[in-house]
Formats: C-alpha cells, structure tokens, sequence
C-alpha cells in the first residue's frame, strides 16, 4: 500500500512537515560568521522556537551552516563534515562570501563561489547578516522543506561526478573516504 | 631616554663596528641594521648580555625593486624598557639565511611562515614542509610579484556579476509590493 503514489505523497507531506520543525544545526562555524549564532541561539532571538537548535556531531544534524569565508583547507574538512552527514541534510550558505567571495573576492586561498563545491540550499546575504536575518534564512529554508523543494543532497548524489571534479581541482591530494551513504 | 639610548648604541657600536643606526625616535626605540654574517651574533648579544631577552616580532618585507629581502627582529629590554628593531637584509633570486631558532625557539614558527609565505630558506631548520598552507602548488604568496587576483580569477569559479547594473531595490519592492520611504528614495540610484 505504501507504494501506492498517493500514500506515498502522504507520507511525505508528513515527514516533511516533521523535518520542517526540528533544525538541529551542527556546532560548526568556518570563518568569521560563526559569532552571529550565539545571539541567534540566545534569549533575546531564541531561534530554539523555530526548532532550530545545535548538534553536536555531523551524523546528528541536519543543517550544515558554512558561516562566512571558506579557505580551500576548511573545504577539505567542510566536505568531509557534509558527506558524514545522514539523510535529511541541508547547506545553508551564509554572508556574502559564500555567494561571491565577499571581501575576500581577491584572497588566494579561499574559495568565491559555494554551491560549485556543495549543494546549496538557502543563502543568505549580509556581511554579517544580523540575527534576524538569519532567522529569516531559516524560516525560508523551512518553508523549502515544507514544499519538499529542498534536495540539494539528493542533487549531490546525482551530480557527484561533477561535484567532485569541482573540488578536486582545488585539493590536489585527496585522500578522502568514500562514504557509501 | 636619549642618554640611555645613545650609551646602548655605544655598547653595540663597541662590537659591531659596521652597523648603521637610526635614532631618530622621540621615543623608547632605534632601529640597528646589520649584514646578513653578523645577524645570529647581534642577537646573540642582545640577548644575552645586554638584557634585551624578549622577541616581540619577526617580520619580512619585499623590497622587489631593490632585489632584496628585509628580515626585521624586533627584540625589548624589560629593564631598560627599550626596543630595538634589527635589520638585516637578504639577496632576493638566492634568500637564504641560517635558522636562528637556537637564540628564541619562537623564532622557528616564524622561520617556517617566512619560508612558506616567502620563499626564504633557512639552512638548518627542521620542520616538515607545509606549515599553514595545505597543497599548495603557486609561487609563495607574500611575495609582492605574485597577483593574487589573477591567481584567484584562474584558481577559482566566479559569480558573474549584474552586467544591467539594475536598481535593485525598485525591483524588489516591485516584487513585494514594498513602499520605499521618503527618506530612502534619494539613496537609491
């Protein structure tokens, strides 16, 4: 029965509405974003209510922020974090220069553009976006997962080949495992 | 403050006859520069028997037009409550220098940026290769001949940018149905 396509559309409004409140953001922060999280977690914006909250390790969460600027060793790490996580999984891109580089557009050592490297679900602008705005973020992405639009992981899977070739130009020595997810 | 300057470059002048000094600071420093043979003896000196026992800073500037390499030790005397800055300068096609890490283990950290971020080869030095870089396969990136940008742009995607150069407020409050208000309006292009 569940295989029937009308259970199955079912099943995933309500997973989806499931996943929709319960964010649980790895405790990670690349750059210098990360110090925007601790007011967003805190009393006065409380994103808890939101249910977005921290995890502790990457195969307990679901979001993946990249707070700010990612040098090409932290993405070595950054895909490493993305690819130990399970299924749900979510990237949220946050700053400016994880769209364009930012104010590092000219550094030789940080990458400009994210989603060449990682799926990419939600961005969210700002050189630093302030609380509200990454509440906003989250919301957005909330809504995604709502409308079951949000499948940048199952866009990685699909696209592996491409991503790869993207990320080993940059990191000549890989000697990354291969996650069978 | 000057007498006590003007009798520690004495003491210096007194053993290092061939420095040039400049000491011209109306306060607590004056600056020693010195050929790269006598580097390791100066600091040695000034460490040991003139009191001046903590290294504050290492640094290194290109001098691409004159072909040379400046390494600039900037050592402190809690005593005296002076700093000296020593200079010492190196070829820039064959840099190298022996490691000083013997007179401040501190130094070794330094050496080993100096050697990846510049290309300077300290003789005796024992570090693995890769310090803060990982993979790196450019030029070292300090020097002042390598173009970042254009390193970048090759290395990196770009996003490419709006070509319209489009007002984008007006645009989103299109979308929205947002009001600008007044005082806004003049901001906007």
């Amino acid at each position: 029965m569940i295989n029937d396509k009308n259970s199955q559309k079912i099943v995933d409004i309500i997973q989806n509405w499931a996943r929709q409140h319960s964010i649980w953001v790895l405790a990670y922060g690349t750059g210098c974003g990360a110090i925007e999280l601790p007011p967003t977690m805190t009393s006065r914006y409380d994103a808890e209510r939101l249910g977005v909250r921290g995890a502790a390790t990457p195969r307990q969460a679901d979001v993946l922020l990249i707070t700010g600027y990612l040098t090409t060793k932290t993405l070595k790490r950054v895909i490493r974090v993305y690819e130990q996580m399970q299924d749900p999984k979510y990237v949220v891109g946050f700053g400016s220069c994880t769209i364009n580089g930012g104010m590092y557009y000219d550094s030789y050592n940080t990458i400009k553009v994210l989603d060449k490297y990682l799926p990419v679900d939600v961005y969210i602008n700002g050189c630093m976006p302030r609380p509200e705005a990454v509440l906003s973020g989250f919301a957005k992405l909330q809504e995604r997962i709502a409308e079951g639009r949000a499948e940048g992981a199952k866009k990685y899977k699909e696209n592996l080949e491409w991503y790869r070739a993207n990320q080993k130009k940059i990191i000549p020595n890989w000697v990354m495992p291969d996650y069978n997810w | 403050m000057k007498e006590l300057k003007e009798q520690l470059i004495n003491r210096i002048k007194a053993h290092f006859p061939d420095i040039t000094v400049e000491n011209n600071f109306n306060y607590n420093r004056f600056d020693v520069s010195i050929n790269k043979e006598s580097i390791h003896s100066i600091l040695f000196y000034l460490k040991d028997v003139m009191g001046f026992k903590h290294l504050s800073d290492t640094n290194c500037v290109d001098w691409l037009e004159e072909g040379e390499f400046e390494i600039v030790f900037i050592v402190w005397s809690p005593a005296e409550k002076i700093k000296i800055f020593v200079r010492t300068r190196i070829d820039r096609n064959n840099p190298v220098l022996e490691t000083l890490d013997m007179i401040w283990p501190q130094l070794h950290t330094y050496e080993r940026e100096f050697r990846e971020m510049f290309g300077i080869q300290f003789t005796g030095l024992e570090a693995p290769d890769e310090f803060i870089l990982e993979d790196w396969q450019g030029p070292p990136p300090y020097r002042r001949d390598f173009d970042t940008a254009a390193f970048a742009a090759e290395t990196f995607f770009e996003r490419p940018g709006r070509e319209d150069a489009e007002d984008v407020r007006e645009a989103i409050t299109k979308l929205t149905g947002e009001e600008i208000p007044e005082f806004a309006k003049k901001y906007s292009r």
